[in-house]
């Protein structure tokens, strides 16, 4: 025969637990706890009740309000309730032993409960109450793990020098992964170069409507949160009362934001923020997951400014082609790696004729803007694989690699001294120059790079001697056995 | 002339509830008639539809739109019908709702499987269109679909307790190849149809059923997904058919085994009784698994049932006394009973011819329809309405 009396309530006790237990997240399970505690107390109604609110019920039409009347119901079994549609019930409530005092609250129309019923309430709100906390425990650690998962990621991509602002997307992507939900807003303002008063969007995640909401630009005296945290370089976190008028209006359906500063070489460049419309549980702990991300913002900057400065250092500034000392960097570099016998290596060394005029008739800027063109039709006239550098003044340098010869050196040569030939529009009028280049190939020995760039100055002067607009191919004796190649 | 028909008048002019059928074999034929016989009042307001899944759903869609145009319309196949004249197979059977003391609105969700939960939320929506003092959803749903107890949570958390629940998985006469439903214009194959139901007098909702548990319990020790797969960590299969003493040739032979379980179920304990749950139509003979019907938690306990021609008849009196209770002692305008197909198995035709004239013995003049269902929906209480081998009847007063 099927059981009754107690043996009934362990029963259903059991079925909870089995239910229960097997649910992956806070939600699943509460939704199946009150369900199954109201189908074992063949109950209409049931609610978890947290911190004076019902959080979740079954039973209820969809868009009512009358669940609220579960939450005013005390711990206990001796209590009727009046509910719309149903009519008089009794109703319990046990709690689940959490710190946020929540219950489990039941109301059926009909009797009240039995003792044994009310135990089999308690019983179940404390297998709830336990089975929230292991979840909430499990998904600490699923957080943590993905927040040392995602610092990885970021840190790999610094190392490996992806684009600073696919780092700064994959920082927000992270937080919001970490710390948020899928609707949550995260941003990363800086400081604006050229106008140090205002903030830009770097880089933000979010849904279509919150990305619309934050503004790309905003001064930071108007940027609420955003705004203390560059000013005071400190943390901010707050609930829905916004300091600031201007953030209160950014972010009226949000139930708060945390923002941390960023730094880069020491100074504060903007700040990371995190807007939010759950109540988050550990304020303390996200605080410092966002400043671990803010940190790894502070690294890619500040990376991303060291390598603009090497790049500055290492390349010439007005043409952005290799600097003379990039250049015999990489020269040296390929002549230590090429085998002995192979003929693989050609150097252009280019002087334009007729620069200082063009210069003492347009000016320094048509002069600037002449350099350059003459780089820009260098860099058009050989391969990718090729290293085009300016040593300064009118002399520019290329480093032709792999299996070159004679011939398709003087091709290019040909090509280049054919290019510059050609008319350049400057402020003022349009320029005509020529350009001399001497040659120097590494035809099995062993060179620096120093030598080989004397050899190429010997022949480029030895190309100008015999006329503009040539180029000469250095050999052994230069005295002697200098062969002229007319342009 | 083929069809036969009943009709009854409740408060004059107010509401009235008409049953017709017909067994013509062409389905647009059967469905004219069958409408017709029906509407034996004005202002109709909603046409239920169960007819065998012999009958062309679009076929029958168009005689109905031909003999009452512009009428709401839900339905559903069945594995019988139950009608004037008592229950049959291969008939349309109407049932016309009308009256100015009625409103109703439907809905109709497609695509089931996977999405019981939205689909029964979906179908609830049409309640909030129904303002009346009294009111019943009645939802028809693919009976091949598993996990229905899903889609009658969905439903509840729509309307919640506020609304009864009322109505009967589609049947495809034991064929298990596909059921339909039929809303409006619009045929489902694997959805769930449904009505609300508004009145100005009372509705009941009643069940059921003639089984009562056997022996010691067993422990659901694994399942899932309306299956169980291990009792008391053996087989299920095997344990189930040790424990009703089944013999030899019944545990390898799929058509044998059938036959042996299906007038052998399982309860769960509730509170106020045990339910019913129907493990025989799906029964894995090489995985030793059993499933089919409702859902049997994973760590609960399970009883083997027994029932008779006597006590699954007496359900009839048990589930009409629930319906009947909210009427406040006044008869019903007419009925809807829904059976379970496996009962129908149990009974045989001798029996459920039985169970058609306690039934005519309930109504006592009043009109009533149904169809043998693949499962039965009936709450009036708790949160809980899906059934298995059981009666289910709705009362309209």
């Amino acid at each position: 025969m099927a059981g009754s009396g107690s043996s009934f309530e362990a029963q259903q006790l059991v079925e909870l637990l089995s239910v229960v237990s097997s649910s992956q997240d806070e939600e699943t399970a509460t939704q199946a706890a009150i369900e199954r505690a109201a189908q074992a107390l063949e109950a209409e109604t049931s609610a978890l009740v947290v911190a004076g609110r019902a959080v979740r019920s079954v039973g209820f039409p969809a868009g009512s309000n009358d669940h609220d009347l579960l939450a005013t119901v005390g711990l206990g079994r001796h209590v009727r309730l009046d509910i719309s549609g149903i009519g008089s019930c009794a109703a319990a409530a046990a709690a689940l032993g959490d710190r946020d005092e929540s219950r489990l609250v039941i109301a059926r129309r009909g009797a009240d409960f039995s003792v044994e019923e009310h135990n089999l309430i308690r019983g179940m709100a404390r297998v709830l109450g336990l089975t929230l906390q292991m979840l909430r425990t499990l998904d600490a650690e699923r957080r943590r793990q993905r927040h040392m998962e995602q610092l990885y990621r970021i840190q790999r991509a610094i190392s490996r020098r992806v684009p600073l602002s696919d780092v700064l997307g994959m920082i927000v992507d992270g937080v919001r992964d970490v710390l948020g939900a899928e609707d949550d807003f995260v941003g990363l303002w800086l400081i604006d170069p050229m106008e140090p008063g205002l903030l830009t969007l770097a880089a933000s995640v979010g849904s279509s409507a919150a990305q619309e909401r934050w503004p790309r630009r905003l001064p930071i005296a108007d940027a609420g949160a955003m705004g203390r945290v560059v000013q005071t370089d400190e943390v901010v976190h707050h609930g829905a009362q916004a300091p600031g008028a201007a953030l209160a209006r950014l972010m009226p359906n949000d139930t708060g934001c945390l923002a941390v500063p960023v730094h880069e070489n020491g100074q504060v460049a903007g700040g990371l923020l995190i807007s939010r419309r759950e109540d988050q549980p550990s304020p303390k702990a996200d605080q410092e997951k966002m400043l671990s991300f803010a940190e790894h913002v502070s690294l890619a900057l500040t990376d991303a400014r060291t390598l603009s400065d090497m790049n500055e250092a290492m390349h010439d500034s007005l043409t952005g082609l290799a600097s003379r000392a990039l250049f015999l960097d990489r020269l040296s570099n390929e002549l230590a790696h090429m085998d002995r016998g192979d003929t693989a290596l050609a150097l252009l060394f280019i002087d334009l004729d007729r620069f200082k005029q063009v210069n003492d008739t347009f000016g320094h800027n048509a002069g600037d803007v002449l350099l350059v063109g003459v780089a820009e039709r260098i860099q058009a006239a050989i391969r990718a694989c090729d290293v085009a550098a300016r040593f300064g003044g009118d002399e520019f340098a290329v480093m032709l690699r792999g299996a070159v010869s004679v011939e398709n050196t003087r091709d290019v040569s040909a090509r280049i001294i054919a290019s510059l030939h050609q008319p350049f529009p400057v402020p003022g009028g349009t320029a005509d120059i020529d350009a001399s280049i001497g040659i120097a190939l590494v035809e099995g020995e062993r060179v620096e790079a120093e030598q080989l760039l004397h050899r190429a100055d010997v022949a480029m002067y030895q190309a100008k001697r015999t006329g503009r607009g040539r180029s000469v191919l250095f050999c052994a004796d230069p005295i002697s056995e200098l062969r002229m190649t007319g342009a | 002339m083929s069809g036969e028909a009943s009709a009854v008048l409740g408060e004059p002019g107010r509401r009235w509830m008409g049953v017709g059928r017909s067994d013509a074999e062409d389905s647009r034929t059967a469905a004219i008639e069958a409408v017709r016989q029906a509407m034996r009042g004005d202002d109709v307001k909603v046409l239920l539809v169960f007819a065998s899944v012999t009958h062309d759903a679009k076929s029958l869609l168009e005689g109905i739109s031909e003999a009452a145009p512009g009428v709401a319309v839900i339905g559903c196949s069945t594995h019988g019908e139950i009608g004037p004249g008592g229950p049959r197979d291969g008939t349309v059977v109407v049932t016309a709702i009308g009256g100015s003391g009625f409103s109703v609105e439907t809905a109709a969700s497609d695509g089931l499987n996977g999405r019981q939960r939205e689909a029964g939320a979906e179908v609830a929506q049409c309640a909030a269109g129904v303002a009346r003092p009294y009111r019943v959803l009645m939802m028809l749903t693919d009976g091949l679909a598993r996990d229905q107890e899903t889609v009658l949570r969905g439903a509840y958390g729509v309307v919640g307790a506020t609304v009864p629940l009322f109505g009967g998985a589609a049947g495809d006469g034991w064929r298990m190849t596909g059921t339909f439903q039929l809303h409006g214009q619009d045929v489902l194959t694997n959805g769930v149809v449904a009505v609300c139901i508004g009145s100005d007098a009372p509705m009941g909702v009643g069940i059921g059923h003639g089984w009562r548990p056997t022996g010691e319990p067993m422990i659901v020790t694994l399942s899932g997904e309306g299956r169980v797969y291990q009792l008391d960590d053996q087989p299920a299969l095997d344990v189930y058919l040790c424990r009703l003493g089944a013999p030899p040739e019944v545990y390898h032979d799929q058509m044998a085994l059938s036959r042996y379980v299906l007038n052998r179920p399982l309860g769960v304990q509730r509170r106020s009784g045990v339910e019913v749950r129907n493990m025989s139509t799906e029964v894995d003979v090489d995985g030793r698994s059993i499933g089919g019907g409702g859902e049997l938690v994973q760590g609960g306990l399970t009883w083997a049932m027994e029932g008779d021609e006597d006590s699954v008849l007496d359900a009839v009196e048990t589930a009409c006394r629930d319906a009947f209770a909210p009427l406040q002692g006044r008869p019903p305008i007419g009925m809807v009973t829904l059976s379970c197909a496996a009962c129908r198995a149990v009974l045989g035709d001798e029996g459920i011819v039985h169970e058609g004239e306690r039934l005519a013995q309930q109504a006592d003049g009043v009109p009533f329809a149904g169809f043998y269902t693949y499962g039965e929906i009936a709450r009036s209480r708790g949160i809980d309405g899906f059934h298995n081998q059981s009666l289910v009847v709705l009362a309209l007063g």
